[in-house]
């Protein structure tokens, strides 16, 4: 057990290194040198107090969106929905902060609850399919994540659009904030919800009978049907609880940044989230690692433009490289076992 | 000969031994799976290699074929030595293997299958006739009946086994290696084959046939190399052994096949089942009519050739298959309304026939594995918590109550050996207080010494009073074990046969389609 786990994290490691190499061979095509824009990016992630708390204020979206891919991924649900699960909780809980004037933490709380509750919901309708007829999760919450960007674009510009303003809602009361922990930065409670999400979704599927059943279910869906598990109800309710909290992301990206909901908000987390969830193996506790260097990439290459000559993209291009490398990895390592790879990655 | 017979000379070398395999070892980690193996095959010879799960049989076939490479040793083909690097090399030597596990495509044609990667072309494309025509040529040479025409993902498992002999024909094996053929085989099925070997032999090729089945080794083969624990024991010719020295050789002790002695303990009526029907994934008809009854202190065996229904019985009785028609009733609850949680509820533990799919999670440990199905009960869980504590030491008795070989219940599954997995399997299902066992081929890829451990635990059962309908292909284990044989055909119960009477004649017949009145009225 021990050594499995201890040559899956020294493979991930070698594949992020694999990609890093390749990226530093990208940026040398581009004329930059490579070193010079590691250190950029790292001076930019970690650099002092106010960049290691922009860090983690980026860092704080993926986890909650990687833990909600590690709790389908647990299930054998491929969630690929979360960035519109996402877009959604956050409308809702920009609905509940600006249209509904409630106590201070009351309001925080309703928030976040219809964030939750509108993730859900939005998810519901793969999950039903899949459920109901088999259809492919993946493909349909691919497909989601366009209807739902679109549909709160649509709310905010024509239903609730801020008079003169950007496309974007009118700002949430104060009491609905989510409070923020240091005065440098706009770091916020979020992220503490973050790592007790984490941490409590490892627990539960550890010591929790429906977190076993679970686990059964999307490691081996015929011998949990043989022991009794209800198959078809489980993969719902898995998804169902992943999109619930891509909800959640939302509503704490709204509450504790933003503070009104806007166009194009957030782009990307969701995703992230899901690479950073792959990145760990679908554990939830080793999500927040994988999170925290995707947060530190994404913070570290707002400098990069200012102190480089590269492009912030050369990010996304590394990302990429990761995926690629770590995908890679997972069928060199469990070769002969395609199919352990094609579980994995389910394309 | 063989039009696709590569010209090679070793073909019409003058040397005796076919194969000559000297000092092999190969070591995984610590493992030794072979350990200074010496083994001669005569050309024209069929030779068996048996020994229990985990000798090292396929290990060393695999190092011959070129898919493990030895760290000591060397290897002699026709009497030149020779290394083979990988199967493609061992292929143009005049060697081929059948796997258990066979690689076919099935929505391709037979033919298709068989010269798969190196079709028969003309003009640049794929000549089906000839492909066709060579393989029906080499099916009726050799006695493989089958339909170059077909396609293969219609067929059945002893069919498919064919196409993968035809495939080794093709490409010019003149020494077939055949790793445990008749697993997967019904027993006229691995007739058909065992004609089929000896014709290759007629035509002065030359079979190794890994086995550890003694019956067929003893029936079939020429000469017999005996592995135990990586080691060999002994080769000898097989006219010279009888089946209890082979046995004493493959355990090093004395195994029994014969009938269990047994004390008449018929109790009430547990599982009653009436006029059941279901259909198989294809929806037609597969169980047809069944109905008999299982009583407390009862073995009732379920005998048939693989396929006939014994299955989708098995599925409908443990709620994974809808029946379409009938009724069971286990202690009086009509399972044929309940979900597979209930059923077991009700009180039914299943040794699932599809052990590695249904019957584990092979990646989990064997807690995990243990815990299925108990999940909900104290005191493995509390206020849905699940308590660790108890679920190890639980797993950690039932290893040693089951001799289970496994460092601890925190071992993977996937690391045991299929003896030991299906050990894994019993202590589950035989430890949750159900009075219904529904046994589906228990010993199935099992070894002799976990065959008999197994053995013992369902007459132990029996005796506890439980009431178990076990399925079986294999009717020396039903001879052994059932109170009563019950014959299925198609779908159909032929007729049941008294456990102290079996007589493999009648039971042959049933499981070939004639039923038990006309058989009576035959010997009247």
């Amino acid at each position: 057990m021990m050594k499995d786990q201890l040559r899956a994290v020294s493979g991930q490691i070698i594949a992020i290194g694999v990609a890093l190499l390749m990226g530093a061979i990208i940026i040398l095509m581009v004329g930059e040198s490579p070193v010079r824009v590691f250190m950029t990016l790292l001076r930019g992630a970690f650099g002092d107090q106010e960049k290691i708390a922009g860090t983690l204020l980026q860092t704080t979206p993926i986890l909650i969106c990687g833990v909600a891919a590690c709790i389908g991924l647990r299930g054998g649900m491929f969630n690929v929905g979360i960035e519109g699960q996402l877009f959604l909780g956050g409308f809702a809980a920009a609905w509940v902060g600006f249209a509904m004037p409630l106590p201070a933490g009351i309001h925080t709380l309703a928030a976040l609850a219809l964030a939750v509750v509108a993730g859900a919901a939005w998810v519901a309708i793969p999950a039903y399919f899949r459920a109901r007829y088999n259809t492919n999760e993946v493909v349909s919450t691919i497909l989601s994540n366009y209807v739902a960007v679109l549909l709160t674009s649509y709310f905010t510009i024509f239903l609730f659009k801020r008079p003169g303003g950007w496309s974007e809602t009118p700002p949430i009361l104060p009491t609905s904030y989510l409070p923020e922990i240091f005065t440098f930065s706009r770091l916020n409670w979020g992220l503490v919800i973050g790592l007790m999400l984490a941490v409590g979704a490892a627990l539960v599927f550890r010591y929790t009978k429906w977190g076993y059943s679970v686990t059964m279910v999307g490691s081996a869906p015929k011998f949990a049907e043989y022991g009794g598990v209800n198959v078809k109800r489980q993969g719902f309710m898995v998804l169902l609880l992943s999109g619930a909290v891509g909800g959640l992301a939302g509503g704490v990206e709204t509450l504790g940044v933003h503070h009104r909901f806007m166009e194009g908000f957030a782009p990307g987390f969701g995703f992230d989230g899901l690479i950073a969830a792959l990145l760990a193996n679908g554990s939830p506790v080793a999500t927040i690692f994988t999170a925290l260097f995707f947060g530190a990439l994404r913070n570290g290459s707002l400098l990069l433009e200012v102190d480089t000559s590269a492009s912030r993209e050369i990010i996304t291009v590394i990302q990429a490289l990761i995926i690629l490398s770590v995908s890679a990895q997972v069928l060199v390592r469990k070769r002969g076992d395609s199919r352990a790879g094609e579980r994995r990655w389910k394309f | 000969m063989l039009s696709n017979t590569p010209g090679s000379p070793t073909l019409h070398s003058t040397a005796a031994m076919a194969v000559e395999l000297t000092g092999i070892t190969k070591r995984f980690g610590v493992f030794v799976a072979n350990d200074g193996i010496d083994l001669a095959v005569r050309r024209g010879e069929i030779h068996a290699i048996i020994g229990e799960n985990g000798a090292g049989k396929t290990t060393l076939m695999n190092i011959l074929f070129g898919l493990l490479q030895p760290d000591e040793g060397s290897i002699q083909l026709n009497g030149e030595e020779i290394v083979i690097a990988d199967p493609s090399v061992a292929i143009k030597a005049g060697l081929g293997m059948v796997h258990q596990h066979f690689k076919l495509v099935p929505s391709l044609s037979v033919a298709d299958n068989v010269f798969l990667g190196m079709e028969i072309r003309r003009h640049g494309l794929i000549d089906h006739a000839a492909q066709v025509a060579r393989t029906r040529e080499l099916s009726k040479r050799f006695g493989l009946q089958v339909d170059p025409t077909e396609r293969v993902g219609l067929l059945s498992v002893g069919i498919e086994q064919r196409i993968e002999i035809l495939k080794v024909l093709v490409r010019g094996a003149r020494t077939i290696i055949l790793d445990e053929p008749t697993a997967v085989l019904t027993p006229q099925e691995s007739r058909e084959l065992f004609q089929t070997l000896r014709s290759f032999v007629a035509e002065g090729m030359t079979v190794i046939f890994i086995s550890h089945h003694l019956e067929e080794v003893m029936e079939v083969s020429d000469t017999v190399t005996v592995l135990r624990n990586g080691k060999k024991v002994a080769t000898r010719p097989t006219a010279e052994l009888s089946k209890d020295e082979l046995v004493h050789m493959m355990v090093g002790r004395e195994v029994s096949f014969d009938r269990r002695p047994r004390a008449s303990l018929h109790g009430d009526v547990v599982l009653e089942v009436k006029d059941l029907w279901a259909r198989d994934d294809r929806l037609l008809p597969a169980l047809r009519d069944a109905s008999f009854t299982v009583r407390s202190g009862e073995v009732v065996g379920i005998a048939g050739v693989a396929g006939n229904g014994q299955t989708e019985l098995a599925e409908v009785l443990s709620g994974l298959r809808p029946a379409s028609h009938g009724m069971a009733w286990l202690k009086g609850q009509n399972l044929t309304a309940l979900s597979p949680a209930a059923i077991r509820e009700a009180g039914l533990a299943h040794v699932p026939g599809d052990r590695m799919v249904r019957g584990v999670d092979r990646n989990a440990s064997i807690s995990a594995n243990i815990l299925m199905g108990r999940q909900h009960r104290a005191p493995w869980s509390r206020g849905g918590v699940l308590n660790w504590n108890a679920i190890g030491q639980n797993a950690e008795t039932l290893i040693k109550d089951f001799d289970i070989r496994a460092r601890g219940p925190g071992d993977a599954v996937k690391r045991l050996s299929g003896g030991n997995i299906q050990k894994v399997v019993l202590a589950r299902e035989f430890t949750n207080g159900a009075d219904f066992l529904l046994i589906d081929q228990p010993t199935r890829g099992v070894d002799i010494g976990a065959q008999e451990a197994i053995h013992d635990e369902i007459m132990r059962q029996r005796a506890a009073g439980r009431a178990i309908l076990l399925i079986s292909v294999q009717l020396d284990e039903l001879a052994a074990l059932a109170d009563r044989i019950l014959v299925m055909f198609n779908g159909r119960i032929m007729g049941e046969v008294a456990g102290d009477d079996a007589d493999e004649e009648r039971i042959g017949m049933m499981m070939a389609g004639v039923a038990a009145p006309e058989l009576a009225a035959e010997t009247a």
